[in-house]
This record gives structure tokens, sequence and C-alpha cells, in this order.
């Protein structure tokens, strides 16, 4: 049973203040319960819910939020990363680059810069850490492991083939001595692969396929590669399940080309981390063919639903549905739109949205909501206990969608183009599906995450150039600053009494705290 | 201050109107300016040769930083236009033309602007000069909509629809600010401007702006968000105003398209497609 409803590591913020201030690097239980003064994943902790118990920033102070320090990565790239932070140090990257930064100051330690690549360099999500350890993928698929203290290189290996098509942006997730990796690639037809990876030595421990290679006696996916995993994860340790989101299948557009749902695409996948075996998985986009990845993050709440207690993983869904499902066993509690859709003839038995054939690309061309972009995507949620409330960056969006067998079926294999969108943070109650309030952020997909607190805060930004504080019980504005545009989720942490919040605009990062 | 709802309800308030020409990111492709595959490919200006050691230099730079959105042969990605059908690539030589454009991005139309040097300008521009000439050699084309794959609407429902429950006629007319539309754009660009005219050449919004003390602005709107508005003054100078002491309203042409899209059935968006094209 449940009790308390509340996963323990949340808890744990406020409590192990001490803990760590003299230890050096972290281990496996320091993960599950992280200290007030860390930030050791991507997502702060493994529930994902990118929520904090420090609340000495309120609604009533959050007006007096003021620059600390400002780091500057001097790159073209914006950050888009979520920094970790690790016994005062802060990792925080972009492709090619790992920065080492002191968290009191701002000022370097030490960088290390990968050899220029060929392959794509459209973001990077974040480093990770495990005992003195700091994990870095790069853009042309290797995870590279450095001596967290002065940035001397371990060890680095090959996690899949850039010449193939694969690229990674991934933030690994550290589960035991596994570090989970995954890689993107939907250019072009290659199976969709998680790998886990010895944290201490670098050997492969096992790979997960969400779509296994043709061939292969597990292969059932219709014909479709693709489905990568290139979001982090979340970890339940009481039932030692990892859960990922899985990509959109290859070929993109053209579903003729693999006929059925091609299932592990557009997935939540459950698995158990020390075999990478499926326990469960449940499609949230059977057959799609408008690259609406099902990577978002898949969020782990404890609480009551229609009165019972469960263990709940909610996901607002690149394809405009918010879902809410058991984790023990994967099985559908609530399915609701949150954002416009226009592409489901309604919702199956098992809780998944049914795709209209009508709205898969034509060659005379259909219009769909949401647009390619999505109803939502990387940027992460956040989801706030006091509440109820899951609060995601939407966007209501228009695309138009074409296939005519004349753009094959290799790669993407369509075309389409994105007609407009207007977008919001919308936070959803989690009990009904129902929106309790929108908060316009501009006109496009915003790319902001998210972050609450036990004082009543919601952090993120608009798509313009500023970073705000709204009051999460209404999402009225408190508290904005124009840094540049945000395209990371806002961190926070306690150091030296204070606490920071942690955020990038464009290609700074910047720590705020009150004076 | 509960937000959910007030944005469809009140199209002219500031809710909507928050940020509007700030970062279209979306509204890529909307100009007809930028939709190559709308068209058959330019000729260049002259067909140049370029080094191997530059080209190859190019390619890499180009595959990193622009693949993405562009394709790792410039012929379209997941966001990007066909480079090897664009107007200003035929007219670029050793980048002088494509330069600008890497170094201020297209922020209408969701292209970042990157710090790149001379140099580089060159390898990427004869990267992209050379797939021209590949893909003029070989066909290309994997993202191409043509005309001929638009023409499934019915020209007489489309103009029922425009003056009738589309309600289209209550701000255009077939004979005004339409006549001749066809002989403009044709195709995809038609078909996007029709469903969504933002973008550089698009309308812009128009704000009326009355501060606590003073007289009342109005303007044509430059940048909008939730706490400034920036405006352009008969001169043409931007002039930003707070919202914190300010009454701000802005009227945006575009809204009653974006809420059109919701009530398009893809038959009436052909239809209205087919009757526009009859517009010539």
């Amino acid at each position: 049973m449940m009790s308390p409803l509340r996963v323990p590591q949340i808890a744990g913020i406020g409590i192990c203040l001490a803990v760590s201030a003299a230890a050096q690097g972290v281990d496996s239980k320091m993960l599950v319960h992280p200290s007030a003064d860390a930030w050791l994943t991507y997502h702060g902790n493994y529930n994902g819910e990118r929520h904090t118990s420090l609340t000495q920033i309120t609604p009533d102070n959050v007006g007096r939020l003021a620059m600390v320090w400002r780091f500057q990565t001097g790159q073209t790239q914006p950050i888009k990363a979520s920094p970790i932070l690790m016994d005062g140090v802060l990792y925080i990257t972009a492709p090619d680059h790992l920065w080492a930064v002191d968290a009191h100051t701002g000022k370097e330690i030490w960088h290390y810069q990968h050899p220029p690549n060929n392959a794509f360099h459209i973001g990077h999500r974040g480093a990770a850490v495990y005992k003195d350890t700091v994990y870095l993928t790069t853009p042309d698929c290797h995870l590279i492991a450095f001596n967290a203290r002065d940035g001397r290189k371990k060890w680095d290996v090959v996690i899949a083939n850039s010449d193939k098509g694969y690229w990674s942006s991934n933030a690994p997730l550290v589960v035991g001595n596994h570090v989970l990796v995954g890689v993107s690639g939907d250019f072009d037809n290659v199976p969709g692969q998680l790998k886990s990876i010895d944290a201490d030595t670098g050997k492969l421990q096992w790979i997960f396929y969400s779509t296994p290679p043709a061939g292969t006696p597990e292969s059932k996916n219709g014909g479709a590669t693709g489905g990568q995993m290139w979001t982090t994860g979340t970890y339940d340790p009481e039932l030692n399940l990892v859960f990922v989101g899985t990509g959109n299948p290859t070929p993109v557009l053209n579903g003729d080309a693999r006929p059925g749902d091609n299932p592990w695409t557009c997935s939540i996948v459950a698995l158990n981390p020390d075999t990478g075996k499926l326990v469960w998985g449940f499609q949230v986009s059977p057959h799609d063919t408008h690259d609406w990845d099902a990577n978002e993050i898949p969020v782990l709440v404890d609480g009551d639903f229609n009165g019972q207690p469960r263990k709940m993983l909610m996901q607002a869904s690149r394809n405009g549905y918010f879902f809410v499902l058991d984790r023990v066993n994967g099985t559908s509690l609530l399915t609701a739109p949150f954002a416009t859709v226009n592409w489901a003839k309604g919702i199956d038995a098992l809780g998944r949205p049914i795709p209209n054939p009508a709205k898969e690309p034509h060659r005379d061309g259909v219009l769909v909501a949401p647009n390619e972009s999505g109803a939502t995507n990387f940027r992460p949620p956040s989801f706030d206990p006091g509440t109820g409330l899951f609060i995601v960056s939407a966007q209501d969006g228009y695309g138009i969608y074409f296939f005519k067998p004349e753009h094959g079926g290799y790669g993407w294999a369509g075309a389409d183009y994105g007609v407009a969108g207007r977008s919001f943070l919308r936070a959803i109650d989690y009990r009904t599906g129902k929106i309790a309030w929108e908060h316009p952020i501009g006109d496009g997909a915003g790319t902001a995450g998210l972050l609450t607190t036990d004082a009543g805060l919601t952090f993120s930004g608009d798509n313009r150039s500023s970073v705000m504080a709204l009051r999460t019980s209404d999402g009225a504005t408190l508290w904005h600053d124009d840094i540049g545009r945000v395209q990371n989720a806002p961190i926070t942490y306690q150091l030296d009494g204070k606490q920071f919040v942690v955020v990038a605009g464009g290609g700074s990062l910047y720590a705020f705290a009150l004076p | 201050m509960i937000f959910r709802g007030m944005s469809r309800k009140l199209p002219l308030t500031i809710l909507t109107g928050t940020m509007l020409a700030a970062s279209v990111v979306m509204a890529q492709e909307s100009n007809p300016a930028q939709s190559p595959a709308a068209r058959p490919r330019p000729k260049p200006a002259k067909i140049e040769k370029y080094p191997a050691e530059r080209v190859q230099a190019g390619e890499r730079l180009f595959v990193a930083q622009c693949g993405f959105c562009h394709g790792r042969d410039a012929a379209g990605g997941e966001s990007g236009p066909d480079l090897t059908r664009s107007e200003l690539v035929a007219q670029d030589s050793r980048g002088n033309k494509i330069g600008p454009i890497v170094r201020s991005g297209r922020p209408d139309a969701g292209m970042p602007s990157f710090r790149i040097g001379g140099d580089e300008v060159k390898a990427i521009a004869a990267f992209i000069h050379t797939q021209v000439g590949k893909f003029g050699a070989f066909g290309g084309g994997r993202r191409t909509v043509e005309p001929a794959d638009l023409a499934t609407g019915n020209a007489s429902d489309g103009r029922a629809y425009f003056n009738g429950t589309g309600g289209c006629a209550a701000c255009h007319s077939a004979t005004g600010d339409l006549a001749g539309i066809a002989t403009r754009l044709q195709g995809l660009a038609l078909l996007q401007r029709m469903l969504y005219p933002g973008g550089r050449q698009g309308p812009k919004p128009k704000a009326t702006i009355t501060p606590a003390s003073g007289q009342t602005i109005t303007g044509t709107v430059a940048a909008d968000d939730e706490f400034n508005v920036t405006v352009l003054d008969a001169q043409g100078a931007q002039q930003t105003y707070s919202k914190s002491n300010a009454k701000v309203k802005i009227d945006d042409p575009l809204a009653a398209h974006f809420d059109q899209l919701a009530k398009y059935t893809d038959a009436d968006m052909h239809n209205v497609y087919a009757y526009l094209e009859t517009l010539k």
C-alpha cells in the first residue's frame, strides 16, 4: 500500500539538507533521495515531477527575486539542457560541449569540447552523474565519462552509428550501475534503441529495441522502424521499473508502408533496468502518421484516483492527449485532450485515441491539429501535488499534411507544413483532465519547461524573452525578468542557506535568489 | 486571473494579442517567398565550381547546424524548406545572399541566427550550390506538393462557402483585395496564404495604447508580449510601452483566420482553394 502517498524522494529534499555537504559524488541512495543542495538528474529526481519542497521563495517575496550570477557559454546554440548540481558544481551542456561551473559564483571550472562532427546539432538535454563521474552524450553518438573534479576523460564509447542517421541529444538516466542512453534518428529507417551502459566500465549491458530489427523473432511492428527514445525516462525504485517515451515510426508520414499499430512506437514503455526486458507498453498514438513522438516526460505521481490510492504515470503527449495510467501494469485511468485535436475518432477500450484515417497525410493535403511540432514536446512539464495540477507548455496548432507514393518510403516520406499555432501554459487537473487555467505565452510553439514549488509558485518562460513566476493556483504572473528566450526548464536548490532558481535564457545560464 | 477560454471569446483583447509578432515558430512556410516546394526550381544566376575541400567543409557545417530543418542534402528537413528550390539560393553568389540570412536568422519563420565567419558562409554556400547542381540533374523534390495535387475541390461550392458559412466575405472580396490572387500565387503557396496569411508579408496587428496620462497612441505592432508592446510610429520608428502603466488593445487581423482553422472541413478547404484558383 502506498502510504504516505507521496514518493519519498520529494519529502527527502527538505530533510537531507546536511547529508551531502561533505560528500564527494553521489551513490544510488542519493539519486533516490536527493538532498536540497543537489539536482542530480535531468528531472532533479526519479519521478519527473519537477517539483520542490523548498519554500524560501514565496508568492509574497518572489517580486524581489534578483540575479546572482550569469554564465555565458559563448555558443550560438541556446542552452536547452537541465543543469546537474553535485557537490556545489553545476554541469551544463550544449551539443559537443560540457561545462563544469561553480554554483556559488557562475565561474567556469572546466570545459570539454568534442571534436567537430557531421551529426545533427539541434540541441542537448543535459549530463548525468554517478559516483564521481559525469556522463555526456554527443551528436555523433558517443557516451563519454569524465572525472567530475577536473574533466579528465575516463572512457569514451560509441552507442550508435551516426553515419546511419542516428544522433544523440540525450540526458542519460542513471539507475544503479546502469547508464541508460537513447538516440534520435527519424530521417532514416533505423531501429529504435535504448542502451544500458555499465556506469564504471562503459561496457554494454543490454539493448531495448522499441522496433526490433526486421527478421528478429520479437519483431511485430508491421515493418515500422524508428521509435527512438531521445528524452530522459523516470524510475520507480519500489517497482524497479524504468518508464520511457518512444518516438514516432519511420517512414514518418507514409503509413501505408507499415500497416498496423506499429508497437512500440509513440508509446510509453516500462522496462526492467537490470535486464532491459519490457514489462508493459501503452501506445498513446497507434499507427502515427504525424511525427507525434511520445517522448514527453512520463511523470510518476502517487495519490488518489477516484478515491483509490494509485501509483500513477501521467503524460501530456505531443498528440494532444493527456494520459493517466496505473504504472504497476500500464492500464489506462484517464485519457483527455489538453489542446486542440481533430485527428482521432474517439478513445478505444484501452484508453488509446483511435486515429481517423481521413486525417492521415493525403495527396491533396489534410488540415490536422496539432501540427507537427505538437500539442507539446520536449519541454518538461511539472506536477504540483498540493493542487493536483499537471502544468504543461501546450500549443493549439494546425498543420497541412501531404503524402503521395512519389514521396517514397524512406525517412520523412511525405511533406507537412505548419499553418499557425498559439501557445499556453495549461494546468490540467489530473483527476478529471479538465483545464483549471491557462496562461498565453505567445504564437508558435513554446520552448520553456516548468518547475513548481511547495510555496505555490510555477516557474517557466514565454515565447519571447521572459522568465516568469506564476501563482500555481490560478496562473497569475507574480514576477518576470527579460533574460532572452528560455529553452530549458528552470531548476532550484538551496545553497549557503539560499534558495536559487537557475534557468537559461538564450546561451546564458542565470541564477536568481532573494537579496 | 483565469485565462481559460478568454482568448477565443475576446479575440481583440490584449490576451490574444500577446506576442503576435514575437516568434512565429509555426508560421514558417506560410510566406509564399519561403515555399520553394510550391514552385519549380529556379535557374541559378550562374553555375560556379567550388574546390572539393570547401564543399566538404560546408557539408560538415551544414549537416550539423542546418540539416535537421533543411535536410542533410539541403532538400528539406523536419521543418525547413528545400533550399535547392530557393529563389534566394539561386540569386546567391559565394554566400552574399545566404550569409546575411544565416547571421540574422528569420525569427518570424522560426529560423535562429548563427554567429558564423566569412569562410564558413562561403563553405556552406558552396555545399548548397553543389546540391542545387546535383538535384538539377537528378530531380529531387522529396517534399514536393504540385498544384495538380491540390486540384480536388469544387469551385462553386467554395464560392458558396466563401460568401456564406465561411464568413470570408466579411473581410475579403473576389473583385477587391483578392482580384488576381491566383495570378500572384499558385499551388501550395496559395493554399498556405489562404489558410493563414502570416509571416513577413502578412497583415500586422494594430495597437491602441492609452497611457495612464497623456494621449492615446495607435500604431502597427512590431513586437508584443505580456509585459511590453512595441509599435511603429508615423515615422516608422519603434516605440515601446510597458503594459503595467498603459491600457493596450490589440486588433489582430489574423485572429479570424486562426479561428477559421477549427471550422474548415478538408472539403471546405479544398473547395475554397478551388474557388480562389479561379480568381486570375
